[in-house]
């Protein structure tokens, strides 16, 4: 029992975050149907970012800055680079993207090295929410779930109950008819990608501080958010929710009860 | 002296033309300098440079300076097999690796086929860093020299000065990667139970470096309740292991292989307070001479691996003294029976090279993470302190059955 | 077919190919080597996504088979059996098409980003499950082996290795091309440019695209196999996800549209890394933003550059473009200083050593050495050459290319060099 609840604990806090950084893939994905590679690297740039301003301007402040910059990188890609391949294909945008995810890798080891970098939550925020079982839950775990559910609800909120939401979702289903009604798509399109690339930028300021904010953040990430939007059926945000949630159960299980894919081959003869 | 030296050796270059180049000694290392591994393998580079130049002042070898050449493995075994035959277009003779058993365990079968395919123009292999026991068991030879310790050396070690200090307890958990290190990590703290008097309560072997958040294994070990957990985790494996420990508010000491990995102690901060780490070295433990004339030369001081990396090439000065080639071509077989009898009294004891394997004998030093101690780590007030220097006669392990080393003849 | 001239070219590369190697130095002939492997890997690669425009993502799932077959057969030699080294590459392709078979079954059931993210994560579960069947793999530190000698050749040089990597390289080129030019070849090239039409013409392009995709994993494999009997061992690193990004990497710097262009990214990153990559330690970052260039302003590559001259030769005016291609080769060099100027000086600056330095010297901001010259942190020639640099050349490139442009409309065609280079390119 003590190890199901404390599982379910850590496995829907974990799937929170997965999904902080896959909505954003997924949004752009659904809206422009490009597949974003950077996307990884938008959530290391976050966390970076939010390193190395937050001695200056503190934490707090670093968690509003880090993912606007971020997302202003994400415009900028979006604005200036992809329509520069946009019309050779889809295929074209990916590795245009792959190739970013590269650049801003290696940036990020030129400028901060190959070790992980101290970045610390503050201390007011370093505490044990509860104690279950004889075990401290800490706060911070509670705090990065928190910020995912705000971030779903506003998404949901801004997307299904405003204007600016209809205008979106217009942009996505029929762009061409969108634009003749005097809609601005390029610019909705800039906007969303921003705002998807800030969302990333966001999950790697807030969980930068927990796991630890090292070169290979965006790669180690970057595979599990893809399953996620693959399994959560590319585009939709509910899917990915719901593929979050699930992938950081059964991550947090698996470990639990020693799953691993190897013994699960070696049961039908193909172990060491 | 350096500039006489460089003097002479420029206008034997001029006269190069009448006179007989007297043949220098090269080494190649061969490490991860870009990569996930960089850090690491920068460190051995900067420790074998360290050494190589103790070797040129004192004035070389065979009547040339020893010449140091770095090859970037991009942390790969194929890319490091390709090194090495680039090492060996450049007639490299002594070729140093640290970062990775895997790469370690790629360049030994590498030399070991070069010398088969090239009689009388041998390659000796320093392996500062490559722990895996096949390095000396199924894949021991001749020309392969380990110079650091093994996952036994390590584990006996921390459990005897642990259980000395009155911090092992009676339980033990092993957590570690799930490749052969970790495999020999595990193999070796089961081996020690009987003899240290723990019960290894649980054992977990999990995926290397990809795992993002460790509560659920912290999850697991809470539920075994274990005194001390042993892990020879490595990088992230290993600071998200404590960090996931110190939030779950579990206590519990962690003895450990690798905490003084630049990085961890400040990252982990209070939280490795009270940890233990079995380890070739520690600036705390010598009595501070080879640490200081370290910084001089180096503008820091010596972190990580770089001590014993040093010890190692120290280590080949000691064998170079005892030969000499008269300027003539370098004998790498003589280079290696020459190795095999040195000894080096490092800074924390005696160093000397078992005949049957090639693994070095060497004194491991425990040390426990401490408040305010003689050398804080990268700027915190925390640092390690020596427990105890368990004796090179007492650390070391038998040798493997595995082991079949050909001697060269004669 | 081809012209008189492409042959003679082609006769003379190959002489130059047989005859060179045995003069140069262990080194470059290594590099040579996996100049070659690098190519054929490339080539085989470009049939699914230039041919087919099937976009992997993990082709080193298929590379890296290859070469853990070839090394299974290679010790089984070594254990007495009676097998020919030098035919050892057969085992990769064997291995190489029953995998490609099987994973090329599942991918291409999709297309577009869902057929890149299949094979990437098929070559993700090949490279997480490696290292734990030891049996297959060895483990972290994988198998290895030693070539035997076959018929009085020993194999223990680099350049007997060389030859028969040319050899097998040459064999698979050829019939890659030759298989290009068969009507199944041709129904490749169909089934990128318009998959329905196909379909409506009675083909069936699942089992189409599972034959292309078992193809590019079979000679993928032979790849892997010469890598194998290069290095003689092998280890599960062979399926990570730089490896199946390389080859994308070379084959579309090369050029994807083109049947030989990704022959030229292997062949220019194979010997980049061979000649660079101990000088620097950003030459992953370089590579990067070679690709993401090439991608933005020549997206058919450079072979695509180079054919689409060779097809307008006898329209243009070159004594007109001679001066303004000079001005651009300027340019680009000046830009690509400016960027090598101002990443080593990062690099320096924000590097580990330096810190250590500067915390030695308590904390100032020292100067530091690079490219032979001392550089103070605060001076401003510091920041002002690599600035200078750029923005100089940048401005030619700017200019030049406007120039460029008119000439190569007064061609008779309309719009610019990029927008013709543009039409020639497109994969799906």
């Amino acid at each position: 029992m003590e190890f199901a609840i404390i599982s379910t604990l850590n496995g829907v806090t974990y799937g929170l975050l997965l999904f902080m950084v896959s909505a954003g893939l997924t949004l752009i994905f659904g809206m422009m149907g490009v597949l974003n590679f950077a996307h990884a690297s938008f959530y290391m740039l976050g966390a970076y970012v939010a390193y190395a301003i937050s001695p200056i301007i503190g934490f707090w402040a670093a968690l509003v800055i880090a993912p606007l910059f971020v997302g202003l990188v994400g415009m900028g890609v979006e604005r200036y680079l992809l329509p520069r391949v946009h019309k050779h294909g889809h295929a074209h945008e990916l590795l245009l993207t792959f190739g970013l995810a590269l650049i801003i890798e290696e940036l990020i080891k030129l400028f901060f090295g190959d070790f992980p970098v101290n970045y610390q939550m503050p201390a007011e925020l370093r505490f044990s929410a509860f104690t279950i079982f004889g075990t401290d839950y800490p706060f911070y775990r509670l705090f990065i779930g928190g910020v995912a559910v705000v971030m779903f609800t506003t998404l949901w909120l801004l997307l299904t109950r405003t204007r600016t939401g209809i205008v979106v979702r217009a942009a996505e289903r029929l762009p061409h008819m969108a634009e003749a009604l005097g809609h601005n798509i390029p610019l909705v399109f800039m906007f969303v990608f921003g705002t998807g690339a800030a969302l990333a930028g966001l999950a790697g300021a807030v969980a930068g501080a927990f796991y630890p904010t090292n070169p290979n953040m965006g790669i180690e990430l970057g595979v599990i958010v893809f399953v996620v939007v693959v399994v959560g059926g590319l585009g939709s945000l509910k899917g990915s929710l719901l593929a979050s949630l699930l992938i950081g159960l059964f991550s947090s299980f698996a470990v639990g009860l020693d799953w691993s894919l190897a013994s699960l081959l070696s049961l039908v003869g193909l172990g060491d | 002296m350096k500039h006489l030296t460089l003097v002479a050796t420029a206008s034997v270059a001029a006269l190069a033309t009448s006179i007989a180049h007297a043949e220098p000694l090269r080494i190649g290392i061969i490490e991860s300098l870009s990569g996930a591994q960089t850090s690491t393998g920068r460190l051995y580079a900067n420790a074998v440079k360290y050494g190589v130049d103790r070797i040129n002042e004192a004035g070389g070898f065979n009547g040339e300076p020893v010449v140091v050449t770095e090859y970037d493995n991009a942390g790969g075994a194929p890319e490091a097999a390709d090194k090495f035959r680039q090492a060996v277009a450049d007639g490299v003779d002594i070729i140093v690796q640290g970062a990775s058993s895997a790469i370690a365990g790629q360049l030994t079968e590498d030399v070991r086929k070069h010398n088969i395919r090239n009689p009388g123009d041998e390659i000796l292999f320093m392996n500062l860093g490559g722990e895996a026991m096949e390095l000396t068991g199924d894949k021991c030879q001749f020309y392969h020299f380990r110079f650091t310790t093994t996952a036994p050396m390590r584990v006996n070690a921390l459990t005897s000065a642990m259980k000395e200090a009155g911090d092992l307890g009676t339980k033990v958990y092993a957590i570690n990667q799930n490749y052969s290190w970790g495999q020999d990590m595990q193999a070796a703290i089961e081996a020690a139970a009987p003899e240290e008097g723990y019960e290894v309560v649980g054992e977990v072997l999990h995926d290397v470096n990809k795992i993002q958040d460790f509560a659920p294994f912290v999850a697991r070990i809470k539920s075994a309740a274990p005194d001390t957990v042993i892990t020879g985790n490595w990088s992230n494996d290993l600071l998200l292991l404590m960090k996931a420990t110190g939030d779950a508010g579990l206590d519990v000491t962690f003895a450990t292989a690798f905490l003084d990995q630049p990085g961890n102690i400040a990252n982990a901060g209070k939280t490795a307070l009270g940890h233990y780490i079995a380890n070739n070295y520690d600036n705390a433990a010598g009595d501070g001479t080879f640490a200081e004339t370290y910084r001089q030369a180096t503008g820091h001081l010596p972190i990580f691996v770089e001590g014993h990396s040093a010890f190692a090439m120290a280590q080949l000065q000691e064998a170079l003294k005892g030969l000499d080639f008269a300027g003539g071509p370098i004998n790498v077989t003589e280079i290696a029976l020459a190795l095999e009898n040195s000894t080096y009294d490092s800074p924390v004891g005696p160093i000397s090279i078992r005949k049957e394997d090639h693994q070095s004998i060497r004194p491991v030093v425990v040390s426990k993470v401490v408040e305010n101690p003689k050398f804080p780590a990268e700027g915190t007030t925390l640092g390690f302190a020596p427990v105890k220097i368990v004796e090179g006669k007492d650390a070391i392990y038998p040798v493997q059955e595995s082991c079949e080393m050909d001697r060269p003849e004669g | 077919m081809m012209s008189f001239r492409s042959v003679l070219l082609l006769a003379t590369l190959l002489a130059l190919l047989l005859a060179v190697p045995p003069l140069l130095d262990l080194a470059w002939q290594n590099a040579l080597v996996n100049v070659l492997i690098a190519s054929l890997f490339a080539l085989a690669f470009n049939l699914l996504v230039g041919q087919a425009g099937l976009l992997s993502f993990g082709h080193a799932a298929y590379f890296g088979v290859g070469a853990f077959a070839a090394l299974h057969l290679m010790i089984a030699i070594e254990d007495g059996l009676a097998f020919p080294t030098p035919l050892v590459p057969l085992a990769g392709a064997v291995v190489g098409l029953v995998v490609g078979l099987v994973a090329g079954f599942f991918a291409t059931k999709r297309s577009g980003v869902y057929f890149a993210l299949v094979t990437l994560a098929i070559a993700e579960l090949i490279h997480a499950l490696a290292p734990r069947l030891e049996g297959l793999f060895g483990g972290e530190s994988g198998i290895g082996s030693m070539r035997m000698p076959f018929a009085g050749i020993v194999f223990g040089s680099t350049i007997e290795v060389y030859y028969l990597t040319l050899g097998w390289v040459l064999f698979c080129g050829l019939g890659l091309y030759l298989y290009t030019l068969t009507p199944f070849g041709r129904l490749t090239l169909a089934l990128r440019d318009n998959e329905q039409r196909v379909r409506f013409l009675g083909y069936d392009a699942h089992s189409s695209k599972v034959i292309v995709f078992a193809i590019s994993g079979m000679v993928s494999g032979v790849a892997g196999s010469l890598l194998a009997i290069s290095n003689e061992t092998a280890n599960y690193s062979l399926f990570a996800t730089d490896v199946s990004a390389q080859v994308v990497l070379q084959t579309f710097v090369g050029g994807s549209t083109v049947f030989f262009g990704p022959v030229i990214g292997a062949a220019i990153f194979a010997l980049f890394s061979f000649l660079v990559s101990d000088l620097t330690r950003s030459w992953v970052f370089y590579q990067g933003l070679i690709f993401v260039l090439v991608m933005l302003y020549a997206p058919t590559g450079i072979g695509g550059a180079i054919q689409h001259h060779i097809r307008h030769r006898r329209q243009l005016d070159w004594p007109a473009l001679a001066a303004p291609y000079a001005a651009m080769l300027f340019g680009g060099l000046l830009v690509a200083a400016g960027i090598v100027f101002a990443t080593e000086m990062v690099a320096v600056m924000f590097g580990e050593d330096y810190a250590r330095t500067r915390e030695a010297a308590g904390g100032a901001l020292i100067p530091f050495e690079l490219f032979g010259a001392t550089w103070s942190p605060t001076g401003p020639s510091t920041y002002l050459i690599p600035l200078v640099l750029l923005g100089a050349g940048i401005a030619i490139l700017v200019k030049v290319r406007r120039r460029i442009d008119a000439v190569w409309a007064a061609r008779g065609e309309q719009g610019s060099k990029t927008q013709t280079l543009a039409t020639t390119g497109g994969i799906q």
